[in-house]
């Protein structure tokens, strides 16, 4: 018979005695984590291959995440600490870095985790015949030893910071992969790894089963089962989660603020707010002559309200930006205080650089001509097409007449961005947790293909991005990138605009769920349901 | 007849090139590359990995050398691997395939069990109520966007009665029910996809039903069959619908390469992994391999589709059979 979901009617007298129980008083009731249960997660793409080096996709990448460890990872606090690595250390001149395995990890087949698939996953990091797109984060390495079965040392050819995030890469097994084509193995399929998660069944376009790995070396996750359902339509989605069919999603901004007012989802679900890494831009070809003078940028950096924006397109569930790096991060530099909103302000600068409505059109002109620019923004993103509309109105009050262009990904890459052919871009990064900035602003990354596709120029940060890379000590990092916060701040090569809030949502019979600066998943493992709030029988093993 | 099946045949085969040559063209004419996805827009993929990655998929050959290689896999059945996992593009058919013939299958019974005997009645009184009503009826439903008509239904019967599920294919546990149970399972995750899926098409069946019943029903032989005192029955289903089906065999016919082809839309609003999200998904990922199989497949289909139409209806109508028949 096709079960029916039932409608779970809340009667008031368990409630009030569960209350009483787990009320003020009822610290004593905090019961201690249980196993068992299942968490439904849904994703609107497919996972492709689900080996940590060939991973391509969010998917896969979150389900790999689950099988597999690197040898460093973040913690909570976005600190870099041992994962597979008991402990590492950083040569004096940070030209060699060793790590320590911690004993007994075993692959899921019950095979030992040693040194020999750390240097495994690395020869095939770089082997021209695999198809990663990692290669280029090992390419400073001279060479990868294995000192003992559990000890490793990375000697590199000269200092990298940023290649302590490239150790996260999740390790292979040597014992199953060596002599296989590693782009076509049946294990990108059916994956071994070492995780808190092993593989159960996937079914292409539908659902992804993993089982809780009753070995893992920090403890046995909670909860038995993981699901990941794949609902291409986010309309689905939301639908599924009106009933209680998921219980791990993300919500737009208009679903957080309206559409999940609702008695059921209040009683069903706990919803979490933190900021993303990542944020929106305004971007300026530097080729161009109006834009070349710093004093247009930040004219319009003054007449660009980005409170009105969060307000207005992410319903206040943001905040503005300054510079590339959340509050959070270590990176970000408190000293760096938004230009207040002023129009006025944003009018002299624009005068002295020769800017001012001569014919009295209404549009501001220099040397006959009107100022006029537009803003390309790629389809399928309805918030940055309503930035742009935003930013247009704003600009208008200042005599800047904004065209917009909404154009599709793949033209607006190739014919847009890589050609330069765009005087203003709307667009957004989203970036690792490591401050390094280099690929996006060093002068040097401005080949077609390249990422200062804006074409900023500044001896300063090129050199303060040089220096942040071979430099380890985070509060020296700190210090540079502060600089760099600071510096990219007053020559506007982007208007940073906002960094939109990550906005998940969890059934909330989950408990010990919490946000940190590294969002809610750092500590997955420990998340658990009671046992009577379970909704996923415990199938035989 | 063997003969004249031959000549239809061999004549398919430079169809099919041209069709192959248009759309490898087209495909390579898009913007973007398959590689794009992974690696476009990732700072930390340098431009030598990406150049690199293109290579390893021989995306750097001239497009007239890809395209005979392409094709000198294909005259041996194999249509390669998918850019996107690696996987053989056939398994990656294979496995998608039995979702939509089930659906469209379903649908296609579903339609003709409804349409035809809607055309048939429409057809005895032209222009009366009956008439009517069924027109307002099957049009709503062929002008209806099937999108917007599912988040109806799922947000009715999904949500606010809970009669029926949102999306997908089977429950969670499917792989821990008995047989039966699976099957009902299943049936009941396929209700509202078949029957938006078939809404949509009542229109196209029930209208030629109608037009083609009514162009017998003022044929000589119907009125002598009346003259004779046949029951009105008799007369209808008899004398007039086995004549009338003719043009719905075209139908049927020309219907052959719908069967393989999902809707892209009910799939994605269903989370149904069918052959339609699968070609949407291919063309979106700039995947050439998947996307060459599915169009040379469903350029097969087609053709054949046309052909069979052909043969059918020389079956099931003496007067146009070919040739002198031995």
């Amino acid at each position: 018979m096709p079960q029916r979901r039932q409608r779970q009617p809340l009667s008031l007298v368990p409630l009030l005695a569960l209350s009483l129980l787990v009320g003020p008083s009822g610290l004593s009731a905090q019961s201690s984590p249980n196993t068992g249960d299942a968490i439904v997660v849904s994703s609107i793409g497919d996972a492709s291959r689900l080996l940590p080096i060939l991973v391509s996709d969010a998917s896969s990448g979150e389900i790999a995440g689950l099988l597999f460890n690197g040898l460093l990872k973040y913690n909570e606090r976005l600190e870099i600490v041992g994962d597979l690595a008991e402990s590492w250390t950083v040569s004096e001149d940070g030209l060699t870095m060793t790590f320590r395995l911690r004993p007994n990890i075993r692959w899921h087949d019950g095979a030992a985790l040693t040194a020999e698939d750390v240097r495994f996953t690395y020869q095939k990091l770089i082997d021209p015949s695999v198809r990663t797109p990692f290669s280029s984060n090992y390419e400073l390495i001279e060479s990868v030893e294995v000192v003992d079965p559990l000890t490793i040392r990375v000697r590199y050819k000269e200092p990298f910071a940023p290649a302590l995030e490239s150790w996260m890469m999740g390790i292979i097994p040597k014992h199953l992969l060596e002599g296989q084509d590693l782009n076509t193995t049946p294990l990108l399929r059916r994956p071994i790894g070492h995780g808190p998660y092993r593989f159960v069944r996937w079914k292409t376009g539908e659902l992804i089963e993993l089982a809780a790995n009753p070995d893992y070396f920090e403890h046995r996750p909670f909860i038995d089962r993981y699901l990941y359902r794949i609902i291409p339509d986010t309309a689905t989605q939301f639908l599924e989660l009106m009933t209680g069919g998921i219980d791990l999603s993300s919500l737009t901004p208009l679903q957080y603020r309206r559409q999940t007012d609702t008695p059921f989802v209040r009683r069903a679900y706990q919803k979490f707010r933190y900021p993303s890494f990542g944020f929106t831009y305004l971007g300026y070809n530097l080729q161009d002559a109006r834009f070349r003078d710093v004093r247009v940028r930040q004219a319009i950096n003054r007449a660009i309200d980005k409170q009105a924006i969060v307000e207005g397109v992410l319903y206040g569930l943001g905040e503005v930006a300054t510079g590339p790096y959340p509050k959070a991060s270590w990176a970000y530099d408190p000293a760096v205080q938004p230009e207040p909103y002023d129009l006025e302000r944003a009018a002299a600068l624009l005068a002295e650089a020769g800017w001012a409505d001569r014919d009295g059109d209404g549009w501001l002109d220099k040397d006959g001509r009107p100022f006029r620019f537009t803003i390309l923004t790629n389809q399928g993103n309805d918030v940055r097409r309503q930035v742009a509309e935003l930013v247009q109105q704003q600009l208008k009050r200042l005599g800047i007449d904004v065209k917009i262009k909404v154009i599709e990904w793949s033209t607006f890459v190739h014919e847009f961005i890589d050609k330069r052919r765009f005087e203003a871009v709307l667009l957004g990064w989203s970036l690792a947790r490591d401050p390094d900035l280099y690929d996006i602003f060093h002068s040097s990354k401005t080949k077609e293909g390249e990422y200062n596709f804006v074409g900023y120029a500044s001896p300063e940060v090129d050199a303060l991005l040089v220096q942040g890379r071979r430099t380890f000590d985070q509060q020296a990092r700190a210090r540079i990138y502060h600089d760099v916060h600071r510096r990219l701040y007053q020559d506007q090569p982007y208007t940073f605009l906002f960094v939109g809030d990550a906005l998940p949502i969890v059934a909330s019979r989950f408990r010990n769920v919490h946000t940190s600066p590294a969002g809610i998943g750092y500590n997955f493992i420990d998340w658990y349901a009671p046992p009577q709030e379970q909704r996923y029988k415990r199938l035989a093993p | 007849m063997t003969a004249y099946l031959v000549r239809r045949l061999l004549a398919l085969i430079p169809v099919l090139f041209w069709i192959t040559v248009i759309s490898f063209g087209v495909i390579k004419l898009a913007p973007g590359k398959p590689t794009d996805a992974a690696m476009a827009f990732n700072p930390k993929v340098s431009l030598e990995a990406r150049q690199r990655m293109e290579q390893l998929y021989g995306l750097d050959q001239p497009v007239a050398m890809q395209y005979a290689k392409w094709l000198g896999r294909v005259v041996r059945l194999d249509f390669g691997r998918s850019f996107l996992d690696d996987r053989p593009v056939g398994r990656k058919i294979v496995e998608r395939l039995p979702v939509t013939l089930t659906i469209n299958l379903c649908s296609l019974l579903l339609v003709l069990f409804i349409a035809v005997p809607l055309g048939v009645r429409a057809a005895v009184r032209p222009g009366g109520a009956f008439d009517r009503w069924t027109t307002v009826f099957v049009f709503t439903g062929y002008a209806t966007p099937s999108f917007w008509l599912a988040l109806l239904c799922l947000a009715f019967f999904g949500v606010q009665l809970r009669w029926l599920p949102i999306s997908g294919l089977h429950a969670l546990d499917y792989e821990s029910f008995p047989l039966i149970r699976q099957w009902l399972d299943t049936a009941w995750h396929l209700i509202l996809p078949v029957t938006i899926a078939a809404f949509g098409g009542l229109a196209g069946v029930s209208r030629y039903m109608r037009s083609s019943m009514t162009e017998v029903l003022t044929q000589d032989y119907i009125r002598t069959a009346r003259a004779k005192g046949l029951p009105e029955r008799r007369v209808l289903f008899h004398h007039g619908l086995r004549n009338a089906l003719l043009p719905i065999i075209t139908i049927l016919g020309l219907s052959l390469p719908d069967l393989i082809g999902g809707s892209v839309i009910a799939e994605t609003i269903f989370s149904i992994p069918g052959m339609g999200r699968l070609f949407y998904e291919a063309v979106m990922a700039r995947d050439y391999p998947v996307v060459m199989a599915l169009v040379t497949v469903g350029a097969v289909l087609t053709m054949l589709g046309n052909l069979l139409a052909d043969v059918a209806y020389a079956f099931a109508d003496p007067r146009i059979r070919v040739g002198g028949q031995s």
